[in-house]
């Protein structure tokens, strides 16, 4: 089943770069489709680095995720995690 | 005079002389047309895509050791633009339609890279990024030989269209001269690299570039900008004097042993290392506006301890000056509301600012770093910007002690540093003894001293001349301060660009200055001044640049 939650940006450098590439990588790594955008927008694909990249997403904005599939749940905790996390203290 | 000079963008203040390789991943796409094994194309692009991930893997790995984590992020995104699926199936239909592999790679990426293009700033910045996968890729798919930048002849200077971040990180700083390229700016990853490398770059010099020859002469001049083609015998002794001392570690003293602390202004978190690694012995300049740029509302106290913290862990056994939030002028925030004024640089800015009506903002930063001194390794320092009178001076120091009784009420383990006044303002030359009756240091700004003691904006195409340090006015005005700070046990450092020019290095150790704090490329060439200078004649000169009348007869003076 679906699930969806709007998490705040906390990494500098808001949804890019290292930030970005994990984001990625942990949707990859989930059995899931994950979407995500602006909390009024439209939705991309978030297992798409160029799609994501091009939300243009910084530090204080708001991300809405939208997860459906087994791990749906366990997707958007990691998720949450690495989008509230200082950049400095992401751990790969 | 050279035969030729291209002007672009200094990415580093610093000159390298060699001679022109031009680095070209010379990619030549097949024609269209050619008739192609649609299995035979797949499985091409499935091993292309595999290489390059092993590539960027040990890229990543080897960037992480030679130049820090950071940079090495870079390698983790490019995996992730590799894997793209949206790549993936546009590149697997447009094979099935009978194009060759390296067509389609071109084609799946080209949309992309337009769309980024047209977008600014960082997003910019990603059209780099996709273009360097999609190289990487094409060079694969048509065998064409990696050039080897890791693998240059002494002295190179490396031309190139553009260099992507792969592309720079291969770069040896000890055997490139430099690096000059067609387009490309301040902010572009190429550039970041130069910096933290201190290696000599120009970027975005344009189209003329094509122009020079493989083999030419030319001068990387990173502090003017340029690219000097041919450049004649005074030229070439200019630039190999400029070429930069070796790294000292150790803190320094003059030959006759007196010691000068010589620091870093830094301006961002990922500046802290590179500093570190040119011989640093602490911050003298740390500049907190960063943490306040590119959002939408000022950060928490807990973020702007864990920024100082680590500053001051980088520098376990150093002094770190940072300087309180210091917004207005040029420096505009959105969320601040920064009133638009007539003359922002005698308006509201700096401490103004942060006594009101900012004083809230004053007091999260001040118990942040009321906490990070009793945490950090180092010595922490905190000097407030462009204070004018002592009713600010002392309202300032309230506001510290304000923050110490909310931390004592809490709960929470903290420490007063040291405190300092920044003189940027002819008034706090002339009221300096009261400062420094008040606090343990005073720092020279001397970009800011020198703009308001002369009255003139460095911009400026017609008084931009007034704007230098060493008219005798300012030279009077920072010997003033040093006596004031040093008669009321201060100590006394300088923090503005005149810091970090060896030049005058002798000047200013006999003027007295306790610390010199400068960008970080410039400190081990500011050491090895130091050493080079014996304080007793050092003294002399000074008390004789005191007396002259202009700035030419000042010149001579100090020459």
């Amino acid at each position: 089943m679906s699930r969806e939650r709007t998490v705040e940006i906390v990494p500098e450098a808001g949804l890019h770069a290292r930030p970005a590439a994990l984001f990625v990588e942990t949707v990859t790594d989930h059995e899931a489709d994950v979407e995500a955008g602006p909390p009024d927008g439209d939705l991309v694909p978030a297992q798409s680095m160029i799609a994501v990249t091009s939300l243009g997403v910084g530090q204080g904005d708001e991300l809405r995720l939208v997860a459906d599939g087994p791990d749906a749940e366990s997707v958007l905790d990691e998720l949450e995690r690495i989008l509230t996390t200082p950049e400095d203290e992401l751990e790969a | 005079m050279a035969s030729r000079t291209l002007t672009g963008t200094g990415a580093t203040p610093r000159s390298g002389l060699g001679t022109v390789v031009w680095y070209d991943p010379g990619i030549t796409l097949p024609d269209a047309d050619e008739s192609v094994d649609v299995d035979a194309e797949r499985d091409r692009f499935a091993d292309a895509v595999e290489t390059a991930r092993a590539e960027l893997e040990s890229e990543r790995d080897a960037t992480a050791e030679r130049v820090g984590e950071e940079e090495a992020a870079i390698f983790d995104a490019h995996i992730q633009f590799l894997e793209d699926p949206t790549i993936a199936d546009a590149v697997e239909t447009s094979i099935e339609e009978g194009r060759p592999a390296t067509r389609a790679v071109d084609d799946a990426f080209g949309s992309h890279i337009e769309q980024f293009e047209g977008m600014e700033g960082r997003m910019a910045e990603r059209a780099d990024d996709l273009r360097d996968v999609r190289d990487r890729l094409l060079r694969l798919l048509t065998g064409g030989e990696r050039v080897n930048l890791a693998d240059l002849p002494e002295g190179s200077v490396v031309l190139a269209e553009r260099l992507t971040p792969s592309d720079t990180a291969q770069l040896d700083p000890d055997t490139v001269a430099g690096f000059a390229t067609v387009t490309g700016g301040r902010t572009s990853h190429a550039a970041i690299f130069a910096r933290s490398l201190a290696l000599p770059a120009v970027v975005g010099l344009g189209e003329g570039l094509n122009d020079i020859a493989d083999g030419a002469e030319v001068i990387v001049d990173g502090d003017a900008g340029e690219l000097l083609v041919d450049p004649d015998d005074a030229e070439r002794e200019a630039a190999r004097a400029d070429e930069g001392a070796a790294v000292v570690e150790e803190v320094v003293e003059t030959a006759d042993g007196r010691g000068m602390e010589v620091a870093a202004n830094v301006g961002r978190p990922e500046e802290l290392e590179p500093a570190a690694g040119r011989g640093a012995d602490g911050v003298g300049l740390y500049r907190t506006e960063f943490l306040f740029l590119d959002r939408q509302s000022p950060p928490e106290e807990d973020e702007q301890y864990e920024a100082v913290k680590d500053a001051l862990d980088t520098f376990p056994d150093g002094r770190v000056v940072v300087r309180t939030l210091d917004v207005g002028g040029d420096k505009q925030i959105p969320y601040l509301d920064l009133p638009e004024e007539e003359n922002p640089f005698l308006g509201e800015r700096g401490i103004r600012r942060s006594l009101d009506p900012d004083s809230e903002l004053f007091h999260t930063q001040l118990r942040a770093l009321l906490r990070a001194a009793a945490d950090g390794a180092g010595e922490l320092n905190v000097m407030f910007p462009l204070v004018a009178t002592v009713e600010e001076l002392e309202a300032s120091i309230e506001a510290v002690e304000d923050a110490a009784a909310d931390l004592n009420d809490r709960g929470v383990d903290y420490e007063r540093p040291s405190l300092g006044v920044m003189v940027e303002t002819p008034s706090a030359v002339f009221m300096a003894d009261e400062f420094a009756e008040r606090v343990d240091f005073l720092s020279i700004g001397t970009n800011d001293l020198t703009q308001y003691v002369m009255a003139a904006d460095r911009e400026s195409e017609h008084v931009g001349h007034l704007h230098d340090p060493t008219h005798p006015g300012v030279v009077r005005a920072i010997a003033r301060t040093v006596e004031q700070a040093h008669e009321n046990d201060a100590w006394v450092g300088m923090c503005g660009e005149m810091a970090g020019n060896p030049d005058v290095t002798e000047l200013l150790i006999g003027l007295g200055l306790d610390e010199l704090s400068m960008s970080a490329v410039t400190v081990p060439d500011v050491k090895v001044a130091v050493e080079a200078t014996e304080y007793s004649s050092a003294r002399e000169r000074a008390e004789d640049a005191l007396r002259v009348a202009t700035r030419s007869e000042l010149h001579e003076t100090i020459q």
